[in-house]
């Protein structure tokens, strides 16, 4: 792998001074928390940082903290903290959950929820260093290529899908994401976090250079509130989702008050479903209406030529998560 | 000789379940593996790959590489033109001195031009591993990138670019571009005699061998000597080959494999590598040290050859077989490294056979030997195939197999002993193979259907020369020396517990002295299932002679020792000797998700008398475990258009965690043939034989759609069903 400098960061706006001094001497600078992702892609020389500006030595930013109107959640924890911890498992069970899922329990344990949140796509063309959108290309190799696993929502010019898990929780829970840079901090919906290719197909999210994911805030969620990850893998571990489905309902007795689904393994972002949530407001979830929201979920899919699978599968999985997540008392 | 499948007395020592002698050093870091290996003032090596399927390299500039302060040494085509004899030979089969004079299609350690994404262009020694690979992105190579071609069908087709003059059909031993054809019978006659005829082809993948340690490799040179710290599976075969390569006399080369973490046929015979590090070392003049990374080993060395095969077979309306007729492409990469037979037909008894099998160049990494090596992908086949006939007859395909298996080798010739109708007998009640199978197929209500498939197999078991020398000296120690290696298998704790058991000793006096050409005598080297059966023997009969010399002379006291030695090169008496063995699988299929879960899984194996049921359970699971990865995961995906590999390495490949293997259940029905060691039989390969066959049988059983394509993913699944 190529030499790189390693620079602790006292705090979030020194991380920045620092990321901006080395771009200033001319000099490419990466965050980097556990480093799981980050590390990989210096190794295959995806990317070359001059300069690793360490947030790990920023103290409390690993930190579940509840607040006023919700709980406020340090980018720096690590997946497997997270998943663990108790406010999280009984209150934002579907952001645990989907923690819980992620790689393996090595990488649990030196991923963060930012790293996960930010992590680069598994789109094995860019993954292998060919000169994609991704890699500052012109070109999606995956569109007349090997695209099993690539979008059938909001693909185009680039077809990767996002690959965090968390990314998919996170917008079911509408959260919002603190974020430090030059001018400051910025808070965004994590709607507005995330960004398609249309609109860049380079980045996946609005991170301007030297911005940092700081902490992630959820709000509260009302009684009655329940939710689930349901992450669909080719083998057991160490696999990104093929296809998942986070859903949060909102519930009274048998009666969905309001719903929430997000989709991953789909599109180039998180890929929320605001017509399904609509058809299961004031529902009772049955069969006849669970198959009905799946059918919906996929209207206006357009598969690849090799990931058309994707649309029954995603149909089953929405299906399915919404009748046992409605089932569970 | 003993009848056979006579009753056989228990032994002391042999046949009880034994922890290996060497675990403690390997779970605790102790045992060297080669990378352990630090020599004074050693250099490391990296490899410039290929990032071309197909190019003819114009010219390589070096100069600024080598201007790199620590670089130490460069070898590129230009100046090391070294043919890697093991890793091109006509016809695939044994390396040795007479096929290395005939081969046409050699292929050299740097090669030009290069034929695959993969193949090595340069390699750099430097004095650490980052300035090596710094090195590397300095080397400028001017490539005239030529047409290349992914698919053995397509390779055979007239346009199809020529990766050999001679033309993509792989040379046989003579040099004769003709397939391996081999018949019985005449299968026109056999059709014809046929009430119902049946066609179909089934395809099979590139699948890695994934074994946990990736190739590293040591050398050292004093004066004219080389000194190799290499995983090989063979020191005995990897020095003649490497002393062969170089051109120096065997005594010249020392091979030292200690510990090695696996390689399941892809670390046999000498590697590019061994010779690359050879002749760093001695241009350098240092040793050093060449590491390949998990991608250099998925592309760079070998996996199973993928295959498509074409049946057609003929039967009468109760179920007996007529014919069977086969036309397989095996796809061997550019290089002919091994045979890519296409085995399985051999199973069935049959008056008219024909198999005509193309070992197809193509711009594809190389395939070569993996655990069972022509079997798995054959066997999945044709058992497929036959499963499919049953199922079209109507019948159970257990009725069918016992109706047409193999009695004889090949018809004619007898086994030694013959167990495979007790194996399925007894492994479909054990299964309760009457409950789990469908009687008709994706029958099952709702989304998620179960189903069961069976397989058997027969594999090879023969005998064959070896050595082995034991030592006692005045403290009592037993001190057995064996040309093995430990590829993973046990063989060290194997061949201590035949010692202790041959000289009516316990297992603590026995210490093995192993995995050094210096210090060994010849073994063949762990491949072809058949160390414990050929140096097993060796050891029992050096065994005997040191006992011969206790008898004569008396224990050794004060500084003198005896020993007793064998070179044992033992014959079967016109019979052939086989492991037998059946596989029943339930499966459940998710229908709505495509989902595969493996519920149930039994091994039923005769593997003649088991040594260590402890290794041998392991063997079977691991191979079992294997076989199911094949079956339902793994792939090396290329792009077409641009003749990339996609998914080289453990994450792409969708290689199974240990979360995804089920619990494997193994059964031995042990017999003593009268030969080999006590009258073991092979193992290690024979149990990921059948796996494959039995598991997409089972996917068949429960979805009603057979899946003719491996691997079986989520993908195929659904589209089948859509």
């Amino acid at each position: 792998m190529k030499s790189f400098a390693n620079s602790n960061a006292r705090d979030l706006q020194h991380a920045v001074t620092l990321a901006q001094q080395t771009h200033q001497q001319g000099h490419a600078a990466a965050f980097v928390g556990g480093g799981s992702d980050l590390l990989a892609l210096v190794k295959e020389r995806i990317v070359g940082p001059d300069v690793l500006v360490n947030l790990k030595t920023i103290k409390g930013l690993d930190q579940v903290k509840p607040a006023n109107d919700g709980v406020n959640i340090g980018g720096l924890i690590t997946l497997d903290a997270l998943s663990r911890h108790d406010l999280i498992r009984t209150r934002y069970t579907v952001l645990a959950e989907a923690a819980e899922t992620v790689a393996t329990p090595q990488i649990r344990n030196v991923g963060t929820l930012a790293g996960n949140v930010c992590q680069r796509p598994w789109c094995w063309y860019f993954r292998n260093g060919f000169p994609c959108y991704k890699n500052g290309g012109n070109t999606c190799f995956s569109f007349v290529g090997e695209n099993q696993f690539h979008a059938i929502f909001g693909g185009g010019p680039s077809y990767i899908v996002h690959p965090s898990d968390t990314a998919v929780a996170l917008l079911a829970l509408d959260a919002k994401f603190r974020i430090a840079g030059p001018s400051g901090e910025r808070i965004l919906p994590a709607a507005e976090f995330f960004a398609l290719p249309q609109q860049n197909p380079a980045r996946e999210n609005v991170l301007a250079p030297d911005e940092a994911l700081a902490e992630i805030q959820v709000p509260v969620t009302r009684m009655g509130t329940r939710s689930t990850y349901h992450k669909i893998m080719d083998r057991e571990a160490w696999t990104h989702a093929v296809v998942s489905a986070a859903v949060v309902l909102e519930m009274d007795k048998q009666v969905c008050r309001s719903a929430r689904v997000v989709l991953g393994g789909v599109a180039p972002i998180p890929w929320r479903l605001p017509k399904v949530e609509q058809m299961l407001a004031g529902q009772r979830i049955n069969e006849a209406l669970a198959a009905k929201a799946a059918e919906t979920a996929l209207e206006g899919a357009k598969p690849l030529a090799k990931n058309a699978y994707k649309v029954p599968l995603t149909k089953g999985v929405v299906r399915r998560t919404l009748l046992e997540l409605a089932a569970r008392g | 000789m003993r009848q056979q499948n006579a009753p056989m007395p228990p032994l002391k020592t042999v046949g009880h379940a034994t922890p290996r002698i060497d675990a403690a050093e390997r779970v605790t870091g102790k045992a060297t593996y080669t990378n352990d290996v630090r020599l004074p003032g050693m250099l490391y090596a990296r490899i410039l790959r290929s990032a071309h399927p197909h190019a003819r390299i114009r010219r390589i500039d070096i100069s600024k590489a080598l201007a790199l302060p620590g670089v130490k040494t460069i070898l590129t085509h230009e100046n090391c033109e070294i043919v890697w004899g093991a890793g091109g030979i006509s016809g695939g089969q044994q390396y040795n001195d007479d096929i290395k004079k005939i081969t046409k299609h050699r292929r050299y350690v740097f090669n030009n031009p290069v034929r695959f994404v993969g193949d090595p262009v340069a390699a750099v020694a430097a004095v650490n591993r980052h300035v090596a690979e710094e090195a590397l992105r300095l080397i400028q190579v001017d490539y005239e990138v030529l047409n290349f071609v992914l698919e053995p069908e397509e390779a055979l087709k007239p346009d199809a670019v020529k990766i050999w003059p001679e033309g993509n059909l792989s040379l046989n031993a003579q040099n004769q571009a003709q397939p391996a054809t081999t018949r019985r019978g005449n299968v026109e006659d056999g059709f014809r005699a046929s009430d119902v005829v049946f066609e179909d082809r089934y395809t099979t993948a590139f699948v890695h061998n994934a074994q946990m340690e990736p190739r590293s490799c040591i050398a050292t040179w004093e004066g004219d000597k080389l000194t190799l710290y290499t995983p090989t599976q063979g020191i005995s075969n990897c020095r003649s080959d490497t002393a062969r390569d170089l051109g120096i006399p065997q005594e010249k080369v020392q091979i030292i494999c200690q510990y090695m973490g696996g390689g399941f046929g892809n670390k046999n015979q000498n590697q590019d590598a061994d010779l690359i590090t050879a002749m760093l070392s001695k241009q350098a003049g240092a040793p050093v040290k060449l590491e390949f990374t998990r991608k250099d080993d998925f592309i760079g060395v070998h996996g199973r050859w993928p295959t498509v095969q074409y049946y057609k077979v003929g039967v009468s309306r109760d179920g007996v077989l007529k014919a069977i007729q086969l036309r397989g492409y095996s796809g061997m990469g550019p290089y002919r490294k091994n045979t890519g037979a296409i085995g399985g037909i051999d199973l069935y008894q049959c008056p008219h056979i024909e198999s005509v099998i193309y070992p197809v160049y193509t711009n594809k990494t190389v395939s070569g030997n993996f655990r069972g090596p022509e079997y798995p992908q054959g066997f999945y086949g044709i058992e497929s195939m036959m499963d499919d006939v049953a199922y079209k007859l109507k019948m159970d395909p257990v009725e069918f197999i016992l109706k047409n298996m193999t009695r004889k080798s090949r018809d004619e010739v007898p086994y030694t002993n013959y167990s495979l109708e007790e194996c399925i007998h007894r492994g479909a009640e054990a299964f309760e193979w009457k409950k789990r199978w469908r009687p008709q197929p994706g029958s099952d209500g709702g989304p998620i259907k179960r189903g069961a498939g069976v397989s058997f197999m027969a594999f090879r078991s023969a005998l064959g020369r070896s050595n082995a020398v034991i030592r006692l000296d005045a403290k009592g120690k037993y001190s057995v020396f064996v040309g093995v290696t430990d590829i993973g298998a046990g063989a060290k704790t194997t061949m201590a517990m035949i010692a202790a058991e041959a000289l009516a000793v316990p297992l603590s006096k026995v210490e093995v002295v192993w995995g050094d050409t210096d210090r060994c005598p010849y073994s063949v080297g762990e491949s072809g299932s058949r160390t414990t059966i050929q140096t097993g023997y060796a050891v029992i009969q050096a065994a005997d002679a040191l006992k011969r010399q206790i008898a004569e002379k008396g224990l050794p006291t004060g500084q003198n020792v005896l020993v007793g030695s064998a070179s044992p090169n033992p014959v079967l008496d016109g019979k052939v000797r086989a492991a037998f063995g059946a596989h029943f699988v339930e499966v459940e299929v998710d229908t709505d998700l495509g989902t595969v879960r493996v519920l149930k899984y039994l091994a039923v194996h005769d593997s003649g008398r088991i040594m260590n049921p402890l290794a041998a359970k392991s063997q079977i699971k691991g191979g079992a475990i294997m076989g199911i990865g094949m079956a339902l995961h793994e792939d090396l995906i290329y792009d077409r258009r641009n003749g990339q590999p996609l998914t080289a390495g453990f994450y792409g490949a969708r290689l199974m965690t240990h979360r995804d293997a089920p619990e494997i259940e193994v059964m031995f029905i042990e017999s003593d043939d009268g030969y080999g060691p006590y009258g073991a039989k092979s193992i290690g390969e024979s149990s990921k034989v059948p796996a494959v066959a039995a598991v997409a049988n089972a996917v068949f059983n429960a979805i009603g759609w057979r899946m003719k394509d491996l691997p079986i993913t989520r993908d195929k699944i659904l589209g089948a069903l859509a």
